[in-house]
């Protein structure tokens, strides 16, 4: 896992799965946002950068952290 | 529209980034009524390698600071000799109207106490570099969609259309749906940024690299195999880098004067450049710190502690704020502070690039390949060290040579035979896990990479690369894809897989060393500009890539 999502204060707006530039997240049926495929995060921040909610939490992938 | 239905375009942009931008709204300026459409795989005001932000325009000949003879004579130094002047040319005249333009749409230059733009020096000779901040991508993509260009996201193209020998489209993959859409036109651009999954990085994680992991040479493939030609593939750039996070920094540093030291403390560049030290061609700088790593003088490191407090401010300010705000967790995770510690650094995997380095397609002034209709412009087309600025210098001139032309629709494009291949390789990819799964399939190559195509190389590891990949580009067609995502990274994987044999090609071709590290051939140790002072050219033949000198 290369990031993590404050679940209590995301409001599910989904800008964080529309703007990764690597197709990476996804929402959940729940309307929570997950990355849906970990192995293909550059650990970029847009979707730290684009959360209204200040949400995203960027932990970074376990082979470079 | 129904998604099925064939789309006309006037002018088809194959990427979104500054290049692809930047030529849809000089179309649309120049003549309104072209329909002008741009296939971006992924979200246009956050895709590419300038997606999250850039702190800098690289190359811009400011008046009263530089000239484009000057400029032109820094690129000299920096690509050895191989470069075409033309385009360069090109870039060094239309980069400064290029800065005004972006500053106009609200792109933030600042200024120096002197109340003028900040320029400093990156290149070996000559000030080019201008600080920049604020939302480019954002602002680029805006205006863009103002000024009338249709944007069609989450579409990757997988395909080129051809008309005869000209260009007749381009088909793309709706990742939403798994579709393949044909799209037709008169003139495509190709501009979907280099190539960064080729060498595999110290981490061994696939896509933590030093360029957009998400651009992987489909330009290039795509390219070729219409019949245009490639150029500067023996150019196997690598960066210095911080270790594992692998990403931004080595112009900033450089340019704010940060020094290179090696584990002993000496500031080593003295060894190997003496008078550019830091500012080297990146292929000296490169080979410095391999050889100081090799005699056991490593760790290598940037430090930042002789800088005035102001010049790190200003350094933090262009990396963490602008380019890769994540980089300040990352350092703050491993207790660094730029005032006190220094930043080991490591030289990162191979990678190829048209705006970093000196791969890419051949065109003219115009950014035309020698397929008709068909152009190339930002890190896909060969444009030595352009970087940003460059992107959109030729992404406009590109513009304005298709809106002068005003051509007419396809008359007999070979449609139905693309997508009927397309479908027969989805079946292949979809029909269960029978082949190769695709993280095995690219680690492999690029871990092939790493042990023979990468510097020091020699004709026997060459050869013993493209002999050992043979099979993969058989094997490619089997990878099991599970979904459009999926999908979508098998055409990614099959892009590098092309480029890394091309590399591999034209590294054996060159019988000579050149550009400091990146192509050591151990067999071939001088440099011989009587007979290689020349780009090698590739273009596809009846029996496989044909390489030649440039005939002038």
């Amino acid at each position: 896992m290369n990031l993590s999502f404050d679940r209590e204060s995301c409001i599910g707006c989904g800008a964080c799965v529309e703007h990764c530039p690597g197709h990476v997240l996804a929402m959940s049926d729940d309307g929570q946002p997950y990355e849906r495929y970990p192995d293909d995060c550059w650990y970029c921040g847009v979707c730290q950068v684009e959360c209204p909610e200040d949400c995203v939490r960027v932990i970074f992938p376990y082979l470079i952290r | 529209m129904k998604e099925t239905d064939t789309v006309y375009a006037d002018f088809l942009i194959v990427g979104g980034g500054p290049a692809g931008c930047m030529a849809a709204i000089r179309a649309k300026e120049l003549a309104p009524e072209l329909r002008v459409i741009i296939l971006e795989k992924a979200e246009i005001s956050r895709s590419g390698a300038a997606g999250r932000g850039m702190d800098a325009l690289n190359n811009v000949v400011v008046p009263g600071i530089s000239t484009v003879e000057e400029y032109l004579e820094a690129l000299e130094i920096v690509t050895d000799g191989i470069f075409d002047p033309t385009i360069s040319r090109v870039i060094g005249e239309r980069s400064f109207g290029i800065l005004k333009r972006l500053e106009g749409w609200g792109v933030e230059f600042p200024k120096g106490e002197d109340g003028n733009y900040i320029v400093n020096q990156f290149h070996p000779k000559g000030r080019f570099l201008v600080e920049m901040r604020g939302e480019l991508k954002k602002i680029l993509a805006r205006v863009t969609k103002k000024a009338g260009a249709v944007v069609v996201n989450r579409h990757p193209v997988v395909d080129l259309i051809k008309d005869g020998d000209r260009i007749g489209g381009a088909v793309a993959l709706n990742l939403e749906n798994g579709t393949f859409r044909a799209f037709l036109a008169p003139a495509v651009l190709l501009c979907t940024g280099g190539a960064a999954r080729i060498g595999l990085p110290n981490t061994g994680y696939l896509h933590g690299t030093f360029d957009c992991p998400w651009c992987n040479g489909e330009s290039w493939k795509m390219g070729y195999e219409a019949g245009a030609s490639l150029t500067g593939f023996e150019y196997t750039a690598q960066s210095s880098m911080t270790r594992d996070f692998n990403g931004a920094g080595q112009s900033t540093f450089i340019r704010h004067g940060a020094w290179l030291i090696n584990g002993l403390g000496e500031r080593f560049m003295r060894r190997y450049d003496p008078e550019r030290m830091e500012r080297a061609p990146a292929g000296t700088r490169a080979r410095a710190i391999m050889e100081e790593e090799k005699a056991g003088r490593g760790p290598v490191a940037f430090v930042f502690s002789h800088l005035d407090p102001k010049t790190v401010d200003l350094i933090e300010s262009a990396v963490f704020d602008v380019e890769r705000p994540t980089m300040r967790d990352y350092f703050r995770n491993k207790g660094i502070d730029l005032r006190r510690d220094p930043v080991e650094v490591v030289m990162t995997e191979v990678y190829l690039c048209g705006g970093h380095g000196l791969a890419g397609l051949v065109a003219d002034a115009w950014g035309e390949t020698r397929v008709p209709g068909l152009f190339a412009a930002g890190d896909s087309l060969a444009n030595p060290y352009g970087f940003l600025a460059g992107a959109m210098c030729m992404g406009e001139a590109v513009a304005e040579r298709v809106a002068q032309r005003k051509a007419g629709p396809p008359r007999n494009p070979d449609t139905k035979e693309r997508l009927k291949r397309l479908e027969m390789l989805r079946r292949r990819h979809t029909r269960g896990k029978l082949g190769v799964p695709l993280r095995d399939f690219e680690y492999k190559f690029r871990r092939l990479v790493n042990e023979y195509v990468a510097p020091p190389k020699s004709a026997r590891k060459l050869q013993r690369f493209l002999d050992e990949t043979e099979g993969m580009v058989v094997e490619q067609d089997d990878i099991p894809a599970e979904d459009p995502h999926q999908l979508m990274k098998v055409f990614e994987a099959k892009a590098g897989l092309f480029c890394a044999r091309m590399a591999a090609y034209a590294s054996l071709f060159r019988t000579e060393s050149r550009f400091g590290l990146y192509h050591e051939r151990v067999d071939y140790p001088a440099k011989d500009d009587k007979n290689w002072k020349t780009r090698v050219i590739i273009t596809a033949g009846p029996e496989g890539p044909v390489l030649e000198k440039e005939r002038k």
